[in-house]
């Protein structure tokens, strides 16, 4: 017994120091801290470490761990024992058919479908296998495997490249949270090859869709029948935003974050103006900011309502009666929480479909507030506030309340068309008194 | 691998003067070479290690170190042995298809992987060493030099600190080798304008960009990537700008139309010496666009009727500009376009892209590839046989031309104008119209404000009928009070005795008070608070109202009688 009892008295710190190396395993990605901490980047050729060296080292100076392996690597893994291992993929591996390991493709989609980022890098060697993950994304990639995205009208002035497949786009999408606040002036280096984007999806966009001159080729060979892409259908680079906020980058052209074009300065054709650097610098790392999280990212707490006049939250309310609901919408802004500030969250009573819709009023410190009405209407509402903005993660809140009608008793007490009635009884009632003691006592 | 630090060690301290001398140089020489397998390839150590060739590069640097070091001369044969080993050694090398080449070895882990550039600086380090210390030539093309030198410069600039030292050491190392000298010859630009008069210019230099030894370019062969056996050009040299250090070549007097071309280009060396310490690279390949203006002209563009061909009805279009020619279509007629493009020399052009896009107002766009006959491209868009095609939308089509090539300089996309066609009816059977997408920034726009309209109040009657009628309803008692007081009422009934006269009180004062009490129940009270007090009350003047009603049925009356 006592044995055991001493035995219990070790193992207990033992167990509680276990306990607690367990939340710091999960520090990486949580909701506190939504930034990706580590990263898993596979590349087909070993190079791609020194030829892609700046893009690699920018994220390793923001913070990231980044683990760089071989996509034949046989230790690849993303879970183990149930839990990911890391935040985000980056698959610089455009010509790799199968993964090493326990990675393949199903692998990769749980992945993303759990809610983490992908960045996927193609090239006109692409294989079969990076293709599937894109289709699955959303975005096709032109079926031709000799095609490259060529443009005669919109290409990179150069004095080595002479057959247009090295396009310079500046055709940004206009969105800051994407893209950043400083504008990028100087036009995209990009060599590779096009997709595009499925009509069917809603939550893919175009972030640098190609001129619209520009076609799906193989450079080398005439065309026999019109291309399958062209002008501006074809997407340079897309982004995916999922419902369960994980984010996906997808681009056809592994160049584009090389060295070589993050320090070549840039002439685009027709214009006479020759840049020292070209944007692909800023792009690449103001896009990988909001791939991983560290932009964009919102979280609403704090959700009350409550009768205009009392301050405790009520389990039921009543027709007609005037309320007021508030939340507080905070964004990341990659180290801190910082208020929201936006003039189209919207807050919905809903009820099979919405009573009442409101754009809720901020004091630009991440209170959203608004009061209304209770519809005339009974039953179990609820408060919804779904709220998605380009590029930002989507707000989608709701909190049940029920409704009831009316009491006997908070009806309308006096109602000037009953008088008459009201006078009739009392009249009565006072000619029978008055009857009462003059019958009695009448001689 | 023990050996390659000694030794070396050893080697660097007798360059700094000190005399060395190392006993037993042929034993050690033995025992590294018992580490070489039969290909050429190293073993790093005696126990079970795999070959490789990066070993290989190590074995030989410390091989020569040993022979620097020793005292004697070494057995000949032996430095045989290893000079066929190298042979041996460069025979799996492997190239890329311009020329270059490069050492790889096989994956087996990751661990001893050490990747191509490292692989092929070891072995270029152990050859130059091993080279510069034997006496004799080695017996390795000059050709092979040159591809590895290539190798180096392709990388660019490694990102790795480490990538960018095992570049520039290799480089240095071919720099000054006793083998053959690499000599690069290359292009600071492969994208000639012939409309801005371009030359030609080609650079000849070391790997580190010191000036080569005196010789002369050679443009052996230019052909089109069409016909890759006839020749365009053959044999003209390159001429000599001694201040620059450039040859070039003006193209104009050569008359070469735009176009892409492969170009095959030959170095040869003034001194015939040269030829042993300077490697040429034999014949090499290079690629060139010449580009220049296309004119493009006679364009014009109109509707025919199917039957008849009308010539005046064609529109001239400009397409230096966006031109806006209106047309109107339905489908039994059919669009006519043509234009031509000329080269600079005067020939006919025919580009890579040469598209016609009609689109429609529903952003459903059709792209004709237009081929070019006779020199001149035309078509003849016939909507009776494109009306499946068209998804029988009828409406306003906008007409582009989008021609471009690598050889123009002025490729363009114009507007033609617009055409308005009337198509039949689609039937229930055919196709839908692609899905368009759906434009992202309308996707997020905030919704439209919903308020709930409350169900209108009942209507009431006005205020002045409600109080009217009050008055009506009161009249009656008014009416009941002046009736009374007409019959001449009195209350001479009222009992006088003390007793009576209480209970009487007291009975009306009750009655009066069940009354009240509806009142207030009327009012604010609610029914239990009501019926305790009605039953109290109801009790009270049970009591008093039987004294009071006994008492008064007791007293005579006079009616009875009378």
């Amino acid at each position: 017994m006592a044995k055991l009892a001493l035995l219990f008295l070790f193992a207990l710190p033992l167990l509680l120091s276990l306990t607690s190396l367990l939340p710091l395993h999960c520090n990486a990605f949580s909701v506190d801290r939504p930034t990706d901490r580590r990263l898993l980047v596979l590349v087909d050729d070993l190079a791609i470490r020194s030829s892609h060296s700046r893009f690699f080292s920018s994220l390793q100076a923001r913070g990231y761990d980044l683990d760089l392996r071989h996509a034949d690597d046989p230790g690849l893994a993303l879970r183990r024992y149930g839990q990911y291992l890391y935040d985000g993929l980056i698959l610089f591996s455009p010509s790799v058919q199968r993964f090493g390991g326990s990675l393949d493709l199903a692998a990769v989609l749980d992945f993303v479908d759990a809610g983490h980022d992908l960045i996927l890098a193609a090239d006109s060697s692409t294989s079969d296998l990076i293709r599937e993950i894109a289709t699955e994304c959303g975005v096709d990639f032109d079926e031709d495997p000799a095609a490259m995205v060529i443009d005669h009208t919109s290409y990179a002035v150069s004095e080595t490249e002479g057959d247009h497949t090295l396009i310079a786009s500046d055709d940004f999408i206009k969105s800051d949270v994407i893209l950043g606040d400083k504008k990028i002036e100087a036009p995209v280096l990009f060599r590779g090859i096009g997709h595009s984007l499925n009509t069917a999806n809603s939550l893919v966009l175009k972030v640098l869709p190609a001129s619209p001159a520009a076609y799906s080729a193989n450079p080398l060979m005439k065309l026999s029948s019109p291309p399958s892409l062209t002008g501006s259908a074809i997407s340079l680079v897309s982004i995916v935003q999922a419902r369960n906020n994980a984010r996906i980058l997808i681009t056809g052209s592994l160049d584009m974050f090389s060295n070589r074009f993050l320090k070549s300065g840039v002439q685009k054709a027709g214009r006479s103006i020759k840049h020292e650097k070209s944007g692909n610098e800023q792009f690449v790392t103001e896009i990988s900011k909001w791939v991983f999280h560290e932009r964009g990212h919102l979280k609403a707490v704090n959700v009350h309502h409550h009768k205009v006049g009392e301050t405790n939250e009520p389990s039921m309310y009543r027709i007609n009666d005037d309320l007021e609901y508030s939340v507080e919408i905070y964004e990341w802004s990659g180290s801190s929480w910082e208020p929201y500030v936006a003039d189209d969250v919207q807050v919905q009573f809903y009820m099979m479909s919405p009573y009442v819709l409101k754009t809720l009023a901020t004091d630009h410190k991440g209170l959203y507030s608004t009061s209304f009405k209770v519809p005339d209407v009974y039953g179990v509402f609820q408060f919804k506030v779904e709220h998605q903005k380009l590029g930002y993660t989507s707000l989608s809140l709701s909190k049940q309340i029920p409704v009831r009608p009316f009491r006997h008793n908070e009806y309308e007490r006096f109602i000037t068309t009953a008088f008459p009635y009201y006078g009739a009884s009392f009249s009565t009632m006072v000619a029978f008194f008055i009857f009462s003691i003059v019958y009695l006592y009448n001689k | 691998m023990d050996f390659y630090y000694s030794v070396l060690s050893l080697f660097y301290i007798k360059q700094q003067g000190s005399s060395i001398v190392l006993l037993d140089a042929d034993v050690i020489f033995d025992s590294i070479k018992a580490h070489g397998q039969s290909d050429g390839r190293y073993r790093y150590d005696s126990d079970n290690s795999e070959p490789s060739t990066h070993a290989a590069g190590i074995a030989l640097e410390t091989l020569a170190g040993v022979l620097s070091l020793a005292d004697s001369d070494m057995d000949q044969s032996k430095i045989e042995v290893v000079k066929n080993d190298i042979v041996k050694l460069f025979d799996s090398i492997k190239s890329y298809d311009d020329g270059t080449l490069y050492f790889d070895e096989k994956r087996i882990g990751d661990t001893e992987y050490r990747g191509p550039l490292a692989t092929t600086a070891s072995v270029v380090h152990g050859v130059t060493a091993f080279a510069a210390i034997v006496s004799g030539k080695l017996e390795i093309n000059g050709d092979k030099m040159a591809g590895l030198a290539k190798f180096f410069l392709s990388i660019g600039i490694p990102g790795r600190t480490n990538d960018i030292y095992i570049q520039l050491e290799s480089l240095s190392c071919l720099e000054n080798n006793r083998i053959s000298i690499p000599l690069i010859l290359s292009f600071p630009a492969a994208v000639l304008s012939l409309s801005s008069k371009d030359r030609l210019k080609a650079d000849v230099t070391t790997v580190f960009g010191s000036a080569a030894p005196p010789l002369t370019v050679n443009l052996v062969q230019v052909f089109s990537p069409d016909s890759e056996d006839v020749p365009i050009l053959e044999n003209k040299e390159l001429q000599c700008d001694p201040e620059n250090s450039i040859h070039y070549l003006d193209l104009l007097p050569l008359k070469v139309d735009v176009g892409k071309y492969i170009l095959f280009f030959e170095i040869s060396l003034h001194d015939p010496d040269h030829l042993n310490i300077y490697a040429t690279g034999g014949r090499i390949k290079a690629f060139f666009f010449f580009t220049g203006i296309i004119k493009a002209d006679k364009a014009a563009v109109g509707i025919f009727d199917t039957d008849a061909e009308n010539a005046v009805a064609l529109q001239k279009l400009d397409l230096s500009r966006d031109n806006t020619v209106s047309l109107a279509a339905n489908h039994l007629k059919k669009m006519h376009l043509n234009f031509q493009l000329l080269t600079p020399l005067g020939h006919t052009f025919k580009p890579h892209q040469v598209f016609l896009k009609l689109r429609h107002e529903s952003k459903v766009e059709h792209i004709f590839a237009l081929e070019s006959s006779a020199g001149k491209y035309k078509v003849l868009l016939d909507f009776l046989g494109l009306v499946e095609k068209f998804y029988y939308l009828s409406g306003r089509y906008d007409i582009k031309l989008a021609v471009g090539d690598a050889a123009m300089e002025n490729s363009f996309l114009r507007a033609i104008g617009h055409i308005d066609l009337d198509l039949p009816q689609s039937p229930e059977k055919a196709a839908p119209p692609p899905p368009q997408p759906i434009d992202p920034y309308l996707r997020f726009v905030p919704k439209q404000e919903i308020s709930h309209i409350f169900r209108a109040p009942e209507k009431r009657p006005p205020e002045e009928l409600s109080s009217a009628f009050l008055v009506l309803t009161l009249l009656p008692l008014v009416g009941f009070l002046i009736g009374l007081l007409h019959l001449g009422v009195n209350l001479k009934g009222f009992p006088s005795s003390s007793v009576p006269v209480f209970c009487s009180i007291l009975f009306h004062g009750g009655i009066g008070a069940i009354l009240l009490l509806y009142v207030f129940f009327w009012l604010k009270l609610d029914l239990f608070t009501t019926l305790e007090a009605l039953g109290l009350l109801g009790v009270f003047l049970i009591f008093v109202g039987h004294r009071t009603l006994s008492h008064h049925a007791s007293t005579p009356t006079k009616l009875k009688t009378t």
